[in-house]
């Protein structure tokens, strides 16, 4: 078997590593705001194409390098996501899950079809980065590279965040216990919108990084969606390290099953993932039972 | 409590008997394209009821449901090929549909929380790419093409979309009546609480997914005759799988005739719009279903009857509504 080689073993496990950086920065958007607001954003996803679109059109209109416009489109997407919190979330964190999964699926559905009608059902790409770095007999490409690391600083930039400042010391303290941090004088709903402008920053950069490693149309976000969600259960739904550690599982595994059996069993590796957690240990690898 | 609703007379079974009296004798006056269109309506509101039966009834959200008319499609395709009759490729359409929701309800219903909305969130999506993927059974992305020589006339498909639509929405108004509704009901309010009055939770959301599985199965075997072709774009069609939610939300979530109200309205507006936009017409589905879910979560039916529909059952057998 040629493909039990150390170099093209290490070449897969640095590809899966790479690869799953950027879902782990996608899904921990998504448990950021399950975990303080219990609400699973079915329109994370979609938040993540506006990051890419917006990447395509500054690069096809303007030539401008997809790194340079994230600078532009992340803050842009943050004070999106807070003010999204602030109009339609906030009326629905108090009800249902029914509710807010609903609304959020509603928005998915406006956004994507909004999607296709600008930009029509074409693949789309930005190719402002080629080429790859050769380091003796492994080579990785150099968008996916920057892709990858660019992924796990932000989503170690936020975890720092979240650990060792006072704000996000309160972030958390809302998602463990929103009434006892509203009287320890924590203003919940300024945090709750902090938060959604966090993840939904965290998946425009997620979207900027897709855009010059993928191709892309408006219907794109399923895949990543179904994707963010098996990471979330496998790694706990609610707990952001876990989600760090999902996605990169995710990525590691789909890049070895993808190269020893194929890619459609790469792609489907999610799903099984998925149910193979949901047998043996529902509330994730690193999550507590929760009522 | 166990014989709650039962001897009660049925409320709507007359505006029901006009409506089903009126559909039967409605091909006599109509032409072709009339007729086309009610029989879409009648499968649109057999998926509603269907959708209602499971996310409707026990709060479950589905969002995946149309993967089951897509497999019923298929089935129901693949056996009239093997030149079995109409009504058999029907019954194994529903058949095997059902056989698939019992592993799949007996995973994800177990848990409680949104375990289950997520799993069925890509199913649709995975059947789609499974057709298209299984080309030695499925034809892939070129479809199965059923020759008129197999099938029935327009006249008894039009039928079996109205059985199945009529099917359904009595199904409803009798599970809504029964014990068994009750405790679906009873799941929805409050699952913990349920489970702690010895309803069997997991048995009964299993039960009710099989059954709202099931429909969806027969409609996509009804379907595929009515179309005469199927590809894995038309049996797994995105835009079903969210009318479906819409339809239920829109006429009123968890009641006997928001379902059909619903279907019929979405019908209409879908005649209107599809054709020319489709983009347009998902993302106006998308702006309605906000605005029921935000401002109108009990749909028309609850414009229409507000009073009499927020807690009927506690009025009539004198209890005390809850505070």
């Amino acid at each position: 078997m040629e493909l039990l080689q150390p170099d093209i073993l290490l070449q897969l496990l640095i590809g899966g590593l790479l690869a799953g950086a950027l879902y782990a920065l996608l899904a921990c958007g998504l448990n950021l705001v399950f975990g303080v607001m219990r609400v699973i954003n079915l329109a994370h996803a979609e938040l993540m194409l506006i990051g890419a679109f917006a990447t395509w059109v500054l690069y096809n209109f303007f030539g401008l390098n997809p790194l340079v416009s994230a600078l532009f489109i992340v803050p842009a997407v943050f004070v999106l996501g807070y003010y999204f919190q602030r109009v339609l979330i906030e009326r629905v964190v108090d009800r249902p899950m029914l509710t807010s999964l609903l609304a959020t699926y509603a928005v998915s559905i406006i956004l994507i079809n909004i999607g296709l009608l600008v930009f029509s059902a074409d693949f789309r790409s930005v190719p402002a980065l080629q080429g790859s770095f050769v380091f003796g007999n492994i080579a990785i490409s150099e968008p996916r590279t920057i892709a990858g690391v660019v992924s796990v600083a932000l989503t170690v930039g936020v975890y720092q965040f979240l650990e060792r400042t006072r704000l996000g010391k309160a972030v958390r303290a809302v998602s463990e216990h929103a009434q006892v941090a509203g009287i320890c004088g924590i203003d919940v709903r300024q945090i709750r919108m902090l938060a959604f402008g966090l993840a939904s920053a965290m998946a425009a950069a997620a979207g900027v990084m897709l855009s010059i490693i993928y191709s892309f149309w408006p219907g794109s976000g399923v895949d990543f969606i179904q994707k963010c969600f098996a990471i979330i259960i496998i790694g706990g739904m609610g707990n952001f390290v876990g989600a760090l550690y999902g996605g990169i599982l995710l990525g590691v595994v789909e890049s070895f099953v993808g190269a020893f059996i194929s890619t459609q069993w790469g792609e489907a590796m999610a799903y099984l993932l998925l149910v193979t957690v949901l047998l043996i240990r529902p509330t994730g690898l690193k999550g507590a039972p929760r009522g | 409590m166990a014989s709650s609703g039962n001897g009660r007379p049925i409320r709507g079974i007359w505006p029901g008997a006009l409506l089903l009296l009126l559909a039967l004798l409605a091909p006599l006056a109509l032409n072709q394209y009339y007729q086309s269109f009610l029989l879409q309506v009648f499968i649109a509101i057999a998926l509603a009821q269907a959708w209602n039966l499971i996310s409707g009834m026990t709060g479950y959200v589905s969002f995946g449901h149309a993967a089951f008319f897509g497999v019923g499609a298929y089935v129901g395709a693949l056996f009239l090929t093997w030149g079995v009759p109409w009504w058999f490729a029907v019954f194994s359409g529903a058949a095997i549909a059902a056989l698939l929701a019992v592993p799949l309800g007996m995973l994800t219903l177990r848990l409680r929380g949104p375990y289950f909305a997520i799993a069925m969130l890509g199913l649709n999506e995975v059947g789609r790419i499974m057709a298209t993927l299984w080309v030695s059974v499925t034809g892939g992305g070129s479809g199965i093409t059923l020759s008129p020589k197999l099938l029935p006339s327009l006249g008894v498909e039009y039928f079996s979309a109205l059985v199945l639509a009529f099917g359904a929405t009595l199904l409803v108004a009798r599970i809504y009546r029964s014990r068994f509704g009750l405790e679906l009901r009873a799941i929805r309010e409050d699952e913990e609480a349920a489970e702690m009055m010895g309803v069997n939770t997991t048995l009964n959301k299993v039960i009710v997914f099989v059954l709202s599985a099931l429909i969806p199965g027969a409609v996509g075997a009804v379907y595929a005759m009515y179309t005469t072709y199927i590809d894995p774009d038309s049996a797994f069609a995105g835009a079903r799988n969210i009318e479906m939610i819409v339809m239920v939300l829109f006429g009123g979530s968890g009641t006997v005739w928001g379902p059909l109200i619903g279907a019929g309205l979405i019908m209409i507006m879908r005649e209107m719009l599809w054709a020319q936009f489709p983009a347009a017409h998902l993302a106006l589905l998308g702006v309605l279903l906000l605005v029921v879910v935000l401002y109108l979560p009990g749909g028309v039916v609850s414009l229409a009857r507000r009073q009499r529909y927020l807690r009927p059952d506690a009025r009539k057998s004198g209890e005390a509504p809850p505070p």
